[in-house]
C-alpha cells in the first residue's frame, strides 16, 4: 500500500495554535536536541509505520537560532529519515519561550505514554535547564511521571541524565527499578561499563543484589572492582569460553557475595559440606533456616504412593543413625564459639 | 551540654491554640516565629522537596491536638518476642539527629511534634489504668520522640510523674537519650517512676547520634537523678560493632555502674542494631559517610535487617558478661527483639510469650514498691 497523501494543508491564523506546513528534512536542525528526551529506541515500528501508512500524525516544529528544532516526534522523523521520507507534513507552534515549548512537548507524551526511567530523568534535566526550579521539579512533574515527590528521585534522575550512554541504554532496555539504578549511578564510568553486559543477564534482584554489594564492599574495604576482579578464580571465570555466559553472570554474583558476607558464607559453604559428607541424597532437599536465623532444618520430598514415603524415610532414617548427623545441628548461633 | 531546642518556626494546629501547654512553650520560644496554621500536617509535604526532608522537618516545631489514641501496645515485631510494653504518644520525632533512628522512616510527617491536649491524654490514661483491673504494666514515652529532649519547653515530665505518682500498678518510665533532668529533679521520686538512658559506646555517640549528649554526660544525669531517690533503667540499643567495640562498651558499663548502684538499675535492655530496608537508603543518602550498614546483615524473620546470627551472639554474649561482672547476677537484663535461642543461650532464660517478659521485667519494681 502506497503512503497515505496529505494533499490540503491547512494554515492557521494568528489565534490558531500553530501552522500546519511542509518542510524538507534537510530545513530541520537535528542537530539541536534540546527538545528530545528519547534516546536509544528502535526505529522498526515506526519505519514499518511510515510504510504502511505514511505520517500520520505531524511532528512539531519551532523557530529557534532561525533554523526549524523539532519539538515533539523524534522517533516519527528519525524513522523518517531512516527511509528518506521527505518532505514532511509538520506543525510550527506558535512562538513561545523554551520552558512552555517543552511542555507542549511534555505534556502531549505524557498523555499518549508511557517514559521510561531514562526519558524520565532527560524531561527533569530538561525542565530544569528551561528553568523550571528543583523544588518545582519535585512538587508538580514528579508525581506527573509516577514518581514520590522526593528530592532524593530527582537527584538521582540528574545524575542518570548526566550518566554514561552504556548505562542509559541498559536501563532504556531493562527499564530496572530505583533500587537497582542507584548503585549503578555510585560506580565509576569503566565499572559501569564493565558491569552492564553481566547485569544484563540477571534479573531484578539480582542485579540489585550485585550492586548493592559491591557498593557496599567499595565502601568497607576501600577498594574498587578491578582489584576485586584481581582475586584468584574470578577473573579467569569470567572470561572463561567453557561457562554460558549467564553463568558467568552468576560466578560474579556469587563471587561478590561472599565477599560481602564472609561469615555467612562460610557458614552455608560448611552446611553444604555437612550435608555432602552424610551422602544427603540428591532428590530430598534439606535447608536450615533462612540465614540460619532460626534453629529449625526443613527436610522436603515428594512421594506419589505409601511406597514411596516409607522408602524415603527410611533413607532419612538411615541418615539419622550415622554419627556425622549431629554435624547438622552446629549450624546455629548457639554453637559458635562453644 | 546539649543545645537546648530551639526550632526555627513554631506551626500552630488553629485547633490546639487555646490549649495551655501551646502558650506555654510559645513563652519559652519568644524570639521563634510562629505561624497558626489550620492543619500543619497539611504542610508536611514541603520538606520532601529539599534535598533533606527528615533534616528540615526537625527544625520545625509542631504543636497539635491528638486526635487518635494516646495510649499504644508497643508494635516491637513480628518473629521476635516482644516486652509488653505500652507507649504514651504525647509527641512524635526527635530534634536528635542518630544515624540508624528508625524514625526517619516511620513516621508520615516530617515535623517535630508535641500533643497539646493534656486532658484527653489523662482522661485516656484514666480509662486505660482502669482496664488493667489492678494488674501490671510497663509504659513509657520514649518510643517516638525522647522523653526528655523537649522537656524543658513543655514541662511534660513533671506532669507525667506527678500522675503516675499514685498508680503503684503501672510502671511509667522517661526514656532519652538527653541529660535534661531538671525537671526530674524538681519531682519528689517514686519507685514506679523509671528514668532510662540509651547508652552506647563512645564513638558511636559521637559519630551516630548527632545532637545527643555524650556519653559521661548522660551518665551523670543519671547519677543525679538516681541520687535524687529515682530508681533508673540503660538501654543499650542500637549495639554496633566496629573496631575496638569491646573495649569501648566495657568503658561505658565501668561508668555505669560508677554512677548508680546496681540497685537502683530497674532493667537493662539489649538490642543490636536492626532497621527496614527502607530505612538502609536514608541512611545512606542522609549520612554517607557512615559505616554502620556495612557490617553482615541478614534479612530477620520480621524482614529487617540485622546482624547475622552469631555476630548477635558474640556481641550479646560478651555485654551481657561485661554487665553481670560489674552489676552481679540479679541485674534485670532483657532483649529488645529477640528470638528464645537467644534468650536461652545468653540470657539463661526461657522467656516464653512478651507477657512472661513483662511480667519478669515488672515484679522487682513492685516487690520494692511493696516494701516501701
Amino acid at each position: 500500500m502506497k503512503p497515505i497523501k496529505i494533499e490540503k494543508i491547512v494554515r492557521h491564523g494568528k489565534n490558531g495554535k500553530g501552522t500546519i506546513m511542509k518542510l524538507g528534512l534537510g530545513d530541520i536542525n537535528l542537530g539541536d536536541e534540546r527538545f528530545r528526551t528519547s534516546y536509544f529506541f528502535p526505529l522498526d515500528p515506526f519505519v514499518r509505520s511510515l510504510k504502511r501508512v505514511g505520517l500520520v500524525s505531524p511532528p512539531v516544529v519551532c523557530i529557534r537560532d532561525g533554523s526549524y528544532v523539532l519539538v515533539t516526534g523524534w522517533k516519527r522523523v528519525l524513522a523518517c529519515r531512516e527511509i528518506s521520507l521527505s518532505p514532511l507534513i509538520v506543525l510550527e507552534a506558535e512562538e513561545k519561550p523554551d520552558l512552555e515549548m517543552f511542555l507542549l512537548a511534555f505534556f502531549e507524551n505524557l498523555a499518549t505514554r508511557e517514559f521510561g526511567l531514562a526519558e524520565k530523568a532527560e524531561v527533569v534535566r530538561r525542565l530544569e535547564g528551561f528553568g523550571e526550579t528543583a523544588e518545582a521539579v519535585v512538587r508538580s512533574y514528579l508525581p506527573l511521571l509516577d514518581l514520590p515527590a522526593d528530592r532524593a528521585v530527582r537527584d538521582l534522575l540528574i545524575k542518570l541524565s548526566r550518566t554514561g550512554d552504556d548505562v542509559k541504554k541498559f536501563i532504556r532496555s531493562r527499564n530496572p527499578p530505583l533500587p537497582v539504578v542507584r548503585p549503578l549511578l555510585e560506580l565509576i564510568s569503566e565499572e559501569q561499563a564493565f558491569l552492564v553486559p553481566w547485569l544484563l543477564m540477571l534479573g531484578r534482584n539480582k542485579q540489585r543484589e550485585l550492586l548493592e554489594d559491591l557498593e557496599e564492599i567499595e565502601a568497607r574495604d576501600r577498594t574498587g572492582l578491578q582489584e576485586l576482579l584481581a582475586s584468584p578464580g574470578i577473573r579467569e571465570a569470567l572470561v572463561s569460553s567453557s561457562l554460558p555466559a549467564v553463568q558467568r553472570s552468576e560466578r560474579l554474583r556469587a563471587f561478590l557475595r561472599e565477599k560481602r558476607f564472609p561469615l555467612y558464607s562460610s557458614w552455608r559453604e560448611s552446611f553444604e559440606k555437612a550435608r555432602r559428607g552424610l551422602g544427603w541424597p540428591e532428590d530430598i532437599g534439606l535447608a536450615p533456616s533462612p540465614f540460619f536465623e532460626g534453629e529449625d532444618l526443613t527436610v522436603e520430598f515428594s512421594f506419589r504412593s505409601r511406597e514411596e514415603f516409607l522408602e524415603r524415610l527410611g533413607r532419612l532414617e538411615a541418615l539419622a543413625s550415622k554419627k556425622d548427623f549431629a554435624g547438622l545441628f552446629v549450624f546455629r548461633a548457639s554453637r559458635e564459639g562453644k | 551540654m546539649t543545645a537546648p531546642y530551639s526550632p526555627e518556626k513554631v506551626f500552630i494546629d488553629s485547633a490546639a491554640l487555646s490549649y495551655p501547654l501551646t502558650g506555654k512553650i510559645l513563652e519559652k520560644l519568644p524570639d521563634v516565629p510562629a505561624e497558626v496554621v489550620p492543619d500543619a500536617t497539611d504542610l508536611a509535604a514541603w520538606p520532601a522537596l529539599g534535598p533533606d526532608p527528615v533534616g528540615e522537618g526537625k527544625k520545625y516545631l509542631h504543636l497539635a491536638v491528638q486526635k487518635g489514641g494516646f495510649v499504644k501496645p508497643c508494635p516491637c515485631t513480628p518473629g521476635y518476642i516482644g516486652c509488653n510494653y505500652f507507649i504514651v504518644n504525647a509527641g512524635l520525632n526527635c530534634p536528635l539527629d542518630c544515624s540508624y533512628c528508625i524514625l526517619q522512616d516511620y513516621l508520615a510527617g516530617p515535623f517535630v511534634t508535641v500533643f497539646v491536649n493534656l486532658d484527653d491524654l489523662w482522661r485516656q490514661l484514666d480509662v486505660f489504668i482502669a482496664r488493667l483491673r489492678g494488674g501490671t504494666c510497663r509504659i513509657g514515652t520514649g518510643e517516638l520522640t525522647d522523653s526528655l529532649v523537649l522537656d524543658p519547653l513543655t514541662g511534660l515530665s513533671r506532669n507525667l510523674v506527678s500522675y503516675f505518682r499514685d498508680k503503684p500498678g503501672v510502671i511509667f518510665e522517661l526514656k532519652t537519650k538527653t541529660a535534661n533532668v531538671g525537671n526530674v529533679l524538681a519531682c519528689e521520686p517514686a519507685e514506679n517512676i523509671v528514668v532510662s538512658w540509651s547508652l552506647n559506646a563512645p564513638t558511636v555517640a559521637a559519630t551516630e547520634e548527632k545532637g545527643a549528649p555524650p556519653v559521661e554526660e548522660r551518665l551523670e544525669a543519671a547519677r543525679e537523678v538516681a541520687g535524687r531517690g529515682f530508681p533508673v533503667g540503660f538501654h543499650f540499643d542500637p549495639i554496633i560493632r566496629f573496631p575496638g567495640w569491646e573495649e569501648e562498651y566495657a568503658r561505658v558499663i565501668d561508668g555505669l555502674f560508677l554512677a548508680v548502684p546496681a540497685f537502683r538499675v530497674r532493667w537493662i535492655s539489649l538490642g543490636s542494631l536492626r532497621f527496614p530496608p527502607s530505612l538502609k537508603a536514608v541512611i545512606r543518602r542522609r549520612f554517607p559517610a557512615t559505616r554502620i550498614l556495612q557490617d553482615e546483615f541478614i534479612r530477620g524473620r520480621d524482614g529487617k535487617f540485622r546482624y547475622f546470627k552469631p555476630i548477635r551472639l558474640e556481641l550479646y554474649r560478651k555485654i551481657v558478661g561485661m554487665l553481670t561482672c560489674r552489676g552481679g547476677n540479679s541485674l534485670p537484663l532483657y532483649f529488645c527483639m529477640e528470638d528464645e535461642e537467644l534468650w536461652r543461650e545468653v540470657l539463661k532464660k526461657r522467656p516464653g510469650g512478651k507477657e512472661n517478659v513483662g511480667h519478669f521485667l515488672s515484679t522487682p519494681v513492685r516487690q520494692v514498691i511493696a516494701k516501701s
